[in-house]
């Protein structure tokens, strides 16, 4: 009677812990530490700095096989404490860094997300604010610093301003879009240029967040990217598939080009030209002036690409991070293929530097890495896998 | 083909979306619907099989204490006895396999359309069919409905509690009384658990899967009423699990 009943329990218990695994697993519940977004990296004076979700790094480029460590940020992983981090932005005298993480605050049914932002000595990763700042929603990308204020796009449908200096809010209030902002604001002068899901690219007074265009500029899907600056225009792509050349000060599109799929990252330009690529994988070039294409025809490659494609000094090579891993270097002449690496983990971003590429990755087996623009060649990669140590 | 499903049902979800007004509760709610109907012949034809090996209970125990040290002779007699009443004693179950994934795709597609995050969002950018004009540009979708954010867990625990409430009722309706005490305390076991398991998930992740559990849970109802009043009615049938 009694084995009759332990079976019982132990069938229950059996049926119920494999309901509650296929739940979870359906719903994609893998732990707290999945990233919801892609890390950032800066590249500083002979410094990378990086946030890899654990914590934030600066690296000495330097190296031959793998980077020194100057310091991290915190000292130790501390996902109960801090992060993960995703985004860092170098302010430009290279002194501050500012660095946002998604952090969890309650347990269990009552925890809840909001995004964080401090500022780091780029010197040695020290808090500069006396504390961080928070917001409801996530931080994606990347702010931008400009006469020592920090702006700073959430998901909660903001755009934030802080004085670098404390952390104090620089506007009496965010100023308010109907999306996500996930991009980072474009400063030129006096005027922030910020694009947002709700459709719009929208111009704000630098020193007080109030809107400077009569209304925004409207494209037919959500715009995720960085605009880009040429001239008197602005480049902004989105998820309609459009490309669209904007004035500088605001209205209708001077030209518009049709691509195949979604602009999802920034756009490159040699001061004629405009680099793009959509997520389905194909690369265009147009003319900055009318929005002709350059090649004779769109280069496919294959892969989504989702960062904006980077461009080597002269102008010769564009480098494009396919979302799958593969690192892509192009000739700017006729789009054909000069090198190509593939590699595992998730291109998460992309910057260019006296030659050399930093990639940051997401779900791979390095979340830092260096290669030469000219042949593809590893540099290094950071962190060095522990048979290489 | 897993991917090919959910991009299915995601651009449905998109269609609706973009044709009715672009209110994503609508959409959710008319593709649950219209899925629910689909399944409605396995549906019936589950709960039939599940009527008809019912009535065939009492001579399956007579089998079962007649043949109780024999259990090869035990299963020929069991299976000469579905053979004579016309029944298939995997009827029940085929319907179901077919269902399953179909339903746990619809969860998928759902929890994908609504893309909370910026890796979500890449995502859902490659299950979009590019050959259907204009489905990109509602893309994202909205996500604030009354009090609720539809990527978020419901912070007032509204619909986790009807998802709870909804749950236990269906799982009520549909199990049939059992004969052996141990399958009786066993189904009684999971009408409370199944409801708590699809509360704490309700708790746990986007609203708008709780809206889905809570209209998949009052079509199930709805089918139970309709299968048992109508020509394939009879008492006491059972089917599978709710919120699936």
């Amino acid at each position: 009677m009694k084995k009759k009943w332990i079976d019982t329990r132990a069938k229950r218990g059996l049926t119920l812990g494999a309901l509650i695994i296929i739940c979870l697993a359906l719903t994609g519940c893998s732990g707290s530490s999945r990233p919801t977004t892609w890390t950032v990296l800066a590249v500083g004076d002979g410094i990378v700095y990086a946030a890899d979700l654990e914590q934030v790094h600066a690296l000495s480029t330097d190296a031959s096989d793998s980077p020194d460590i100057v310091w991290s940020f915190p000292e130790e992983p501390d996902l109960r404490s801090y992060g993960p981090f995703y985004t860092v932005t170098l302010a430009p005298d290279g002194g501050v860094l500012l660095v946002t993480s998604y952090e969890r605050t309650g347990s269990g049914i009552f925890a809840r997300s909001y995004g964080v932002l401090r500022a780091l000595s780029a010197d040695d990763g020290t808090e500069l604010w006396p504390q961080p700042v928070t917001a409801n929603g996530e931080f994606v990308a990347p702010g931008a610093v400009a006469d020592g204020t920090l702006v700073i796009g959430n998901s909660d449908g903001n755009v934030y301003a802080f004085d670098v200096e404390d952390g104090s809010p620089a506007w009496s209030q965010p100023f308010s879009t109907d999306g996500r902002v996930w991009s980072s604001p474009l400063v030129i002068s006096d005027t922030v240029y910020v694009t947002s899901l709700d459709h719009r690219l929208y111009a704000l007074d630098l020193a007080t967040g109030r809107e400077r265009w009569e209304r925004p500029f409207e494209a037919g899907g959500a715009i995720i990217g960085q605009p880009l600056r040429l001239g008197d225009h602005l480049y902004v792509g989105g998820f309609d598939s459009t490309l669209y050349a904007v004035p500088l000060g605001g209205g209708s599109a001077v030209w518009q080009f049709q691509g195949q799929d979604w602009f999802w990252g920034t756009l490159a330009t040699d001061g004629s030209t405009i680099y793009a690529a959509d997520v389905g994988g194909t690369v265009y070039a147009l003319d900055a002036e009318t929005g002709d294409p350059q090649w004779t025809r769109p280069v496919s490659l294959g892969e989504p690409i989702r960062l904006g494609p980077g461009l080597s000094a002269d102008g010769q090579i564009l480098v494009l991070a396919g979302h799958a891993g593969t690192l892509y270097a192009l000739d700017t002449e006729d789009g054909s293929q000069r090198w190509a690496v593939p590699q595992v983990g998730q291109l998460a971003s992309m910057e260019i530097s006296e030659g050399v590429i930093y990639v940051t990755r997401i779900f791979g087996d390095y979340r830092v890495q260096a290669f030469q623009i000219d042949s593809g060649e590893e540099v290094w990669s950071f962190p060095p896998l522990e048979s290489e140590e | 083909m897993w991917e090919l499903v959910l991009s299915l049902f995601i651009n449905i979800i998109l269609l609706f979306y973009r044709f009715l007004g672009q209110h994503t509760i609508v959409a959710i709610a008319l593709l649950t619907l219209v899925v629910r109907l689909a399944l409605l012949p396995s549906t019936i034809q589950q709960q039939r099989t599940a009527q008809r090996m019912q009535r065939l209970q009492p001579e399956m125990e007579k089998i079962q204490k007649k043949y109780a040290k024999d259990p090869e002779k035990r299963s020929q007699e069991q299976m000469k006895l579905y053979r004579e009443a016309g029944v298939n004693p995997l009827g029940g179950c085929l319907p179901l396999i077919i269902q399953l994934p179909i339903l746990l795709g619809l969860w998928q597609s759902i929890m994908r359309v609504l893309a909370v995050s910026p890796l979500e969002l890449m995502r859902l950018s490659q299950s979009i069919w590019p050959f259907i004009p204009g489905l990109s540009a509602v893309i994202p979708l909205e996500r604030s409905f009354l009090w609720l954010d539809l990527g978020q867990p419901d912070p007032y625990f509204v619909l986790p509690v009807l998802v709870v409430v909804t749950s236990w009722l269906s799982q009520k309706m549909l199990s049939a009384p059992a004969a052996d005490p141990r399958t009786a305390a066993t189904n009684q076991q999971m009408q409370i658990m199944m409801p708590l398991m699809f509360g704490f998930i309700s708790i746990s992740y986007a609203s708008g899967l709780s809206i889905y559990f809570i209209i998949s849970n009052l079509a199930t109802m709805l089918q139970y009423v309709i299968i048992r009043r109508g020509r394939f009615g009879g008492s006491g049938s059972q089917t599978g699990t709710s919120g699936e």
